[in-house]
């Protein structure tokens, strides 16, 4: 370094260490972090290039032909009223035809079966898939979940390997190994659910994990509770009634299944497109971001107009 | 003493008009002043703009922008006036010493002690019923101020309203059947016409699809079909621990993260909170109605003081 | 006119001759004399917006339908006080811009409060004479920390009731009359009897208000009489005040610092959603969400809780929560009380009773520094620590880890501080010549290949204000003769 600019050093140190000359970058960062808070899609563990696949418009054209084959074990119990799925009620099951079960066996044998075995009986690496039913596979094929790119904890949402008919044709494979049993495919009609009746159901028996603004958090051991924001009607049902990974199983005994479709419609309706009425939402993650604004954004901003002010001395 | 220090003020001669300390701080007046009136007309057009706004029932977002820069733009023009177009100064002020002088301290030091001795201890019995008297009337007051508020706290916090076949309903008071829970699934549960009640909640999880018991040693009595039922107060704080991690069988209370272990009785793992969520002793009836079979065995909810 | 005016008064409340020493008061340019005002403004915003929201309010705890304008909470059961919030937030006009602008003013009082109090604390302003000031200003801290609590809980929502079953808790762990202080506050157990709505309704308009009322009234009357500190400079004594008069240039400046604020606090409002209850719904004693934090505020009491171990004390019949009682009501106990006795403790310590009206600079009195370096870092780490969940989430960490490294940090960190803080003081101390207003050196490279700093041109208030030997405020200044105010050489004086 030339001697000359060393002579100077004393004044650089002390303008960095000004207020005036660091509270600006203060502010930057400040704005950066908000905006990093504000924009990003929910959580690190959203892919950002995550697009839900179309799953309702496709499971509708693929049933169009079915659309009387409902599971009547999917009903609600006796004492509930016993009110089985109906296209009526706004979430009814399909039947997905057996002309998908050959392609989907290749499917499976080609990019399942390492580590779930050539019969989904499950492995040292993978549980035994028979008996979840093709709506547990739907689940974790079209979330992207599985196939699975890493082994971390959880698998994580991230873009489907497979195409809607793809996934329909491994989750009509595994259900043909256990007829009748596990999860089936639904298909819900949003706009008839109830979202008074969401709301209630999704504070009483989801917020715990998901938080009230559906946007996820840390668990225990590594794992966490996703962010809802990008998840489909059909995948909230199967998640409800298949409890994929940590999350607990609801039956039509605990969460009907007008609840279910209450639930989604909340969901998809409202937490998806939240009313920010007030401005910038923050992700929803409550106190945390209003914090880092009101100091790093109002304080910070005000204390710049302070070394404006008393610049002077 | 100076004369300055009684808070006079002296005759001060009329500026020069060449003082230095009477110029502007800006260098150049002009723009100064153009930049402050600039400022300022945003600040009438912003008010003008919030009226408009809130006339014709705009948006949270206009009102506030309209407000919000007209309040700043026209305080910036305020405070730029006066930091670049007043005069520049630097001025002074002596400062006076405010304490007083020894001897006004003596005098009223002198005037407590001798007033006060010679009324107070001349007459020590009325002192000293004045004394009593206003002890007495400050003890009481507190009685309304504090005890008025609420009730005593007796035996309450260690009762619930779970007694030996109460039945289990939801929030909604629908009863709960054995077969309402699939495996790893979980509900809210109340006693029967206490829907909603804090003490009362209880998490009930479905462990299992067996008749085999479950839950800790000593205690497998106190479940029934695979089901357990804990206390949904969480011992550390009462938040309701409504988060249930199915694969690692943990109860975790969302507000401070304290686990507790399902299968071993909700003993705490990890995080603030010292004690087992108290566990319901439950059964199932003749109709496979969920009932209480027992109560607690010990207050639910956070530690207090009566605690044993 | 004015002449006439001020006669009338005057004859009858004889208020010139003080009127005119406090027009005269001189108030010290430095930066960071302004930071207490942010705290004063926001609380002007918070009266204000305070009264209009109050006029909507219900503070009840009475169950109704919800029949307003947001759809997802039309027909459901909830509370007077949460239904008039939501009312006010969706159809009151400038409801919600005047809910969100209390919100974030609070956020921001409280903010600005610390920020003022760490200026004062660091340069020593607390010493001989302004023990009192500083007392006052810790009670207003604590209050301003109580009210926003109260506050945030009044709507009634999920969130905020969840922090009121928290407080409960708190109450109830302190030893001996802990479930007695909670019955009678919540009249009975948890939740109560439904008066503890309307009771902190009261206590957050009212009373609370009053009492920082009257205290900012003793802590401005203070300043006052006490005039300002300054920092030590040409001119500058023990004796004297060096800086603007109150009129006209401090209150120009204030008055535009005071729409600035507010300006700020409004543009918030409208644009950064805070506290969207709406989203949260009624609060319900069996109802949770996760990743629920307190106000950043109270933020350094939750992260308390959270990385305390589960130390619980039973014995001879009785329970003593420590894990609750130790973090939530000792340990802002000391704090607290190290703040109140603080003038006092280091007072004993350096053994100096002088008068001091210079302010010191931080690197000057390094065991201070390191110490409130100390304090900060404290609370820095449990405020956090609060946030454990949400940073798991966000940065894909293990939460135990970071709960874990918390409960390590709580201690190191102080510690690290301490030391770092007096360091660096220390260092700064011995570098020559930093910390002096000095122009800017531009290094340049020369023809020749060599480099050359030079002092850079003087910046406005380099050489004027600075140089020139500070004069008491003149009685009026003459008209300007209008040759001279076209004149060349003599600007005009703008008045």
């Amino acid at each position: 370094m030339p001697k000359d600019h060393q002579a100077g050093e004393a004044g650089t140190v002390r303008r960095w260490l000004r207020p005036r000359t660091v509270a600006p970058f203060a502010l930057v960062g400040a704005v950066g972090i908000i905006g990093l808070i504000a924009f990003s899609p929910g959580s690190a563990h959203a892919s950002s290039t995550a697009t839900p696949a179309p799953v309702q418009a496709t499971a509708n054209t693929a049933t169009s032909s079915q659309a009387s084959a409902y599971v009547s074990s999917n009903a609600n119990p006796p004492h509930l009223g016993g009110q089985a799925p109906s296209k009526q009620l706004g979430l009814y099951y399909i039947t997905l035809p057996r002309s998908y079960i050959a392609p989907g066996a290749a499917l499976f044998a080609a990019n399942c079966s390492t580590c779930h075995g050539p019969q989904a009986l499950g492995g040292t690496k993978a549980p035994n898939l028979q008996g979840l039913g093709a709506g547990t596979v739907d689940f974790w094929v079209s979330t992207g979940r599985m196939p699975l790119a890493n082994s971390s904890i959880q698998a994580t949402r991230k873009p489907p390997r497979f195409n809607r008919l793809q996934t329909l044709e491994v989750s009509a494979w595994v259900q043909s190994l256990t007829p009748g049993e596990g999860v089936q495919i639904p298909v819900v009609n949003t706009s008839l659910g109830n979202l008074e009746q969401g709301n209630t159901l999704f504070t009483l028996n989801c917020a715990a994990c998901h938080t009230i603004t559906g946007a996820g958090d840390a668990l225990m051991d590594g794992a966490y509770a996703p962010t809802l924001h990008l998840a489909t009607p059909t995948q909230i049902v199967e998640a409800i009634r298949s409890g994929p990974g940590n999350m607990p199983r609801f039956g039509p005994g605990n969460i009907t299944n007008t609840n279910a479709r209450d639930i989604a419609a909340y969901v998809t309706k409202v937490l998806q497109h939240p009313t920010n009425a007030g401005g910038i939402g923050l992700g929803g993650i409550g106190p945390v971001g209003e914090g880092f604004v009101a100091l790093l954004i109002g304080v910070g901003a005000l204390m710049l107009v302070c070394f404006w002010i008393g610049d002077r001395a | 003493m100076s004369a300055e220090d009684d808070h006079s003020v002296s005759p001060l001669p009329p500026a020069a008009l060449d003082d230095p300390h009477l110029q502007p701080y800006a260098r150049r007046p002009e723009a100064a002043q153009t930049v402050a009136a600039v400022a300022m007309v945003i600040g009438f057009l912003g008010f003008i703009g919030f009226g408009v706004s809130y006339w014709v029932v705009a948006s949270t977002q206009w009102q506030a922008a309209t407000f919000g820069i007209g309040l700043f733009g026209f305080g910036f023009g305020v405070t730029a006036w006066g930091k670049y177009l007043m005069p520049q100064g630097p001025f002074v002020e002596e400062r006076h010493q405010f304490h007083s002088t020894e001897a006004e301290r003596d005098a009223m030091t002198a005037a407590v002690v001798e007033r006060g001795g010679m009324v107070v201890k001349r007459r020590k019995v009325l002192g000293g019923l004045f004394a009593l008297g206003s002890t007495a009337m400050g003890i009481v007051l507190l009685f309304p101020l504090l005890r008025s508020l609420g009730p005593k706290p007796g035996r309450t916090l260690f009762q619930t309203n779970w007694k030996k076949g109460s039945k289990a309903v939801t929030i909604n008071g629908r009863q709960v059947y054995e077969e309402d829970l699939e495996v790893g699934g979980v509900m809210t549960v109340f006693p029967e016409g206490f829907e909603g009640s804090s003490p009362d909640q209880v998490i009930l999880i479905r462990l299992a699809d067996t008749t085999q018991p479950l839950s800790a040693p000593g205690r497998t009595s106190w479940g029934v079909a695979g089901y357990v039922a804990y206390s949904k107060l969480c011992t550390h704080l009462g938040c309701p621990v409504g988060l249930y991690q199915e694969q690692t069988q943990q109860l975790v209370c969302p507000c401070h993260q304290s686990v507790f272990n399902v299968l071993a009785g909700a003993v705490p793992e990890f995080g603030p909170a010292p004690r087992p969520l108290p566990q319901l002793p439950i059964t199932v009836d003749a109709q496979g109605r969920l009932r209480a079979n027992g109560t607690f065995d010990q207050a639910v909810g956070p530690g207090f003081w009566e605690r044993p | 006119m004015i002449d006439e005016s001020l006669r009338w008064v005057d004859d009858r409340l004889g208020i010139a001759k003080g009127g005119r020493t406090f027009l005269d008061k001189i108030f010290p340019d430095h930066w960071s004399f302004m930071l207490g005002e942010i705290a004063l403004y926001s609380f002007v915003v918070l009266l204000g917006t305070g009264v209009f929201l109050s006029l909507y309010y219900v503070p009840s705890a009475h169950e109704i339908i919800y029949h307003g304008s947001y759809l997802p909470l039309r027909g459901q059961r909830v509370s007077e006080a949460y239904a008039s919030t939501v009312g006010l937030s969706f159809d009151v006009r400038s409801g919600l811009l005047m809910r969100q602008a209390h919100h974030w003013a609070a956020d921001i009082f409280v903010g600005a409060i610390a920020v003022h109090m760490a200026r004062v604390f660091f340069t020593g302003a607390f010493r001989k004479p302004r023990e009192f000031n500083w007392i006052v200003g810790v009670t207003m801290l604590i209050l301003a920390i109580v009210n926003g609590f109260l506050g945030y809980s009044l709507p009634d929502d999920l969130v905020s009731g969840t922090g009121i079953r928290i407080a409960y808790s708190i109450i109830e762990s302190v030893p001996l009359v802990g479930s007695y202080l909670a019955f009678f506050l919540f009249g009975g157990n948890y939740p109560g009897s439904g008066v503890i709505i309307p009771r902190f309704f009261i206590i957050h308009v009212l009373i609370v208000p009053l009492i920082l009322l009257g205290l900012l009234g003793a802590h401005l009357g203070l300043l006052v009489k006490q005039k300002h500190t300054q920092f030590p400079g040409k001119s500058k004594s023990e004796r004297n005040v060096v800086g603007s008069p109150m009129f006209p240039t401090f209150m120009a400046k204030t008055t535009g610092f005071l729409f600035m604020t507010t300006g700020v606090i409004f543009l918030l409002g409208g644009f950064v959603q805070i506290n969207p209850i709406w989203q949260f719904g009624q609060y319900e004693s069996y109802k949770i969400s996760y990743a629920v934090q307190p106000d950043w505020y109270m933020g350094w009491l939750d992260g308390a809780l959270r990385i305390m171990p589960s130390w619980e004390w039973v014995g001879w019949g009785h329970t003593i929560p420590l894990e609750v009682f130790l973090p939530a009501v000792i340990f802002p106990g000391i704090v607290f009380n190290i703040f109140y006795t603080w003038p006092f403790i280091e007072s004993r310590h350096t053994k100096d009773l002088a008068y001091h009206n210079l302010l010191d600079r931080p690197r000057d009195r390094p065991k201070r520094t390191a110490a409130g370096a100390a304090m900060l870092g404290l609370l820095g780490t449990v405020f956090f620590a609060s946030s454990t969940d949400v940073m798991a989430n966000f940065f894909d960490l293990p939460l135990m880890g970071v709960l874990w490294f918390f409960r390590i940090a709580v201690i190191v960190v102080p510690i690290v501080s301490y030391f770092l803080a007096y360091q660096i003081c220390n260092e700064l101390r011995q570098a020559e010549g930093l910390g002096k207003r000095k122009r800017a050196l531009a290094v340049t490279l020369t023809e020749s290949g060599e480099y050359r700093t030079e002092e850079s041109e003087p910046r406005p208030g380099d050489g004027a204000g600075v140089e020139l030997e500070p004069v008491p405020v003149p009685a009026f200044i003459d008209v300007v003769p209008p040759e001279l105010a076209t004149g060349e050489g003599v600007r005009r004086v703008m008045r």
